[in-house]
């Protein structure tokens, strides 16, 4: 195996940004979901609950294995880019307010 | 499963940091939480007779309603009939006030309503014992009784922390999941056993813990998602403000009683336990109905709702109704109900109370396992005197567990004492002081002097539940023993801990944070 060993040691890189990455990566898919799923125009609907609670297993999901980028940078970089088409997709559905 | 080592390594190492840093806090959430699982007995066991006159008759509640409106008018902005009483839930008829300037997690006054004899209003502040829901505040602030506010954040990142030693802790064990399951090894190494043993409760409890992790993390942050949802997306619409002060119930709406008949036609196997009577978003009178259905999840820990039409009593809306839910309302009521544990009946919450004790057990074993294996890395450098991290640890991992169960024992058994007058600020008193105490004592006198100390002081407090119903029998009629059984039992488990744990201080390994052989050696014990 040619890639380089992981180690422990960029942990702060990465889990920063699991964490800010993770959340906004998160937020972008559960507005798709409330799009699929069509939330009509409150959150405080059952549809809408539903949207909100898919955050917390994107979030958990994201922060937990954001260890396995290569480094903080690439983790950085790779949500970054998941997040922007993630957004992208929001700004396509219409849904960004 | 193969997994590649150096994965498996870094993993390890985030396991161990982030279970150091929740794992105390954790322990408190799922002993505190535990006992939330009979929160309804443990009221009914810790509240004193009333002084209130027997609840009237569901038929005569509307006579009661009108003597409370005309001299509490404030009633009118929402009372609840409470269909079931006991000692748990004294009045027929009971209304809360929040305190001014309380937001939504604020503090209320309640006022317990009845009508005496002569069919002249009493009305009581002295309410049910709050001990029980100050477990639950424990419970759900993991252990810091601070600001709701402050709290909150503080659980959400141990909540998170936990979420990220659940997977770690799976990427760890995958390589040796097949040989490690089933084995206990209970030989000469004892860091060994403990490891089988934290990964026996793990594995087997796991799908109870990402349930936990995922429904804190929502419990604890689900303000911030609906701001930054609502910030984000094409929706204006707030969610509803809790209180919104108007006028007065206008119109009559429909009694209780024909509420209830009501209810049982329309839908069959729905227990109805209260009535909220009170206002909607818009002001107008609104009608909630909370109940169970044993066949069906509840929304919350004990009790599930429904909106209806206050005039008639009808149903308007069944999105948390078992059996009447679309999809949507069913999915997200399974949430909550496995969060609750409210599913399944009594069979269920003695399940979680068992995976929420074990749960506990778990976080205290990879305390036991982080002080273990930095103490064999000391050994392998040459030196057995233990740093002061592993020592400090140790004596945190003896002292935060039974100053927890007891401190909870302690405040549990005081509502037969402090009686009717008792605040949940004396209780969160009560806990913090002998938690405290238990604390200072462990890192006073190490862990393992510690333990020998504080097990029995534990079982002590925990004998106090079943002595204190023995003492106040006169003035405080046991009921629902199998409280002072249980905690009876509890503190018997803890003295046989003790047993075990002075075996070891005296013979087991002189470099372990648990020998103190000078001790032995001193008592004549080894």
């Amino acid at each position: 195996m040619s890639a380089p060993l992981l180690t422990s040691r960029d942990w702060l890189g990465k889990a920063s940004a699991g964490l800010i990455l993770g959340f906004v990566l998160a937020l972008g898919l559960s507005g798709l979901l409330a799009w699929a799923i069509g939330v009509s125009d409150t959150f405080f609907s059952t549809k809408g609950q539903l949207a909100m609670w898919s955050m917390s297993p994107v979030w958990c999901l994201v922060l937990s294995l954001c260890f396995l980028f290569r480094s903080g940078l690439r983790a950085w970089t790779m949500l970054a880019l998941a997040s922007a088409v993630v957004w992208a997709g929001v700004y396509a559905t219409g849904m960004l307010a | 499963m193969k997994v590649r080592t150096d994965i498996v390594r870094m993993y390890k190492d985030i396991h161990g940091w982030v279970g150091i840093i929740s794992g105390l806090a954790l322990f408190v959430a799922f002993y505190a939480g535990a006992i939330t699982m009979f929160e309804e007995p443990l009221q009914r066991w810790a509240s004193p007779p009333s002084r209130l006159a027997a609840p009237v008759p569901l038929e005569r509640t509307p006579e009661l309603i009108r003597a409370v409106l005309a001299e509490h008018p404030e009633a009118g902005r929402g009372y609840q009939v409470n269909l079931q009483t006991g000692r748990e839930n004294p009045a027929r008829v009971s209304w809360q006030m929040a305190d001014r300037g309380a937001d939504e997690h604020g503090a209320r006054r309640t006022f317990y309503a009845a009508l005496d004899t002569d069919g002249r209003l009493q009305v009581e502040e002295r309410g049910p014992s709050p001990v029980a829901q100050f477990v639950d505040v424990l419970h759900q602030q993991v252990g810091l009784m601070l600001d709701h506010e402050i709290a909150m954040p503080i659980m959400g990142a141990i909540a998170l922390l936990y979420a990220i030693a659940l997977v770690s802790g799976v990427i760890v064990l995958l390589p040796s999941l097949v040989k490690d399951l089933f084995a206990l090894r209970s030989g000469k190494n004892v860091k060994r056993m403990w490891l089988d043993v934290h990964n026996l409760l793990g594995v087997f409890s796991l799908p109870f813990h990402i349930v936990m992790a995922l429904t804190a993390v929502v419990f604890a942050f689900h303000d911030q998602f609906y701001d930054a949802q609502e910030a984000s997306f094409a929706y204006t619409e707030e969610r509803p403000a809790v209180a919104a002060a108007g006028r007065m119930i206008p119109a009559e709406p429909a009694s209780p009683a024909a509420v209830v008949a009501s209810l049982s036609r329309e839908v069959p196997g729905f227990v109805p336990v209260a009535l909220a009577y009170g206002k909607g978003r818009d002001s107008a009178p609104s009608l909630r109905a909370m109940g169970r259905d044993a066949r069906y999840g509840l929304r919350g820990p004990t009790y599930t709702v429904a909106a209806l039409d206050p005039a008639s009593g009808t149903v308007k809306d069944t999105d948390y109704l078992g059996g009447r839910q679309d999809g949507w309302g069913s999915t997200v009521t399974s949430f909550f109900a496995l969060h609750f544990g409210s599913f399944g009946g009594v069979g269920v919450r003695w399940a979680y109370f068992l995976l929420g004790l074990g749960g506990a057990f778990l976080f205290y074993t990879g305390n036991l396992l982080w002080v273990e294996s930095r103490r064999r890395r000391e050994r392998k450098v040459g030196t057995v005197k233990q740093t002061r991290s592993t020592r400090v640890l140790g004596a945190l991992t003896v002292g935060v567990p039974l100053g927890c169960m007891a401190g909870i024992s302690v405040t549990v058994a005081a509502a037969k004492p402090l009686g009717a007058g008792a605040t949940e600020g004396m209780h969160s008193l009560i806990y913090h002081a002998v938690f405290a105490g238990f604390v200072f004592w462990g890192l006073l006198r190490g862990s393992a002097r510690g333990a020998l100390e504080l097990l029995p002081a534990a079982a002590l407090a925990m004998a106090c539940i079943p002595l204190a119903t023995m003492l106040f029998i006169s003035a405080h009629p046991a009921e629902v023993i199998l409280v002072d059984l249980v905690a009876g039992a509890s503190a018997m488990g803890l003295m046989a801990a003790w047993t075990g744990t002075r075996r070891r201080v005296c013979a087991g390994p002189r470099d372990s944070v648990w020998s103190d052989r000078k001790a032995a050696a001193r008592k004549g014990l080894s």
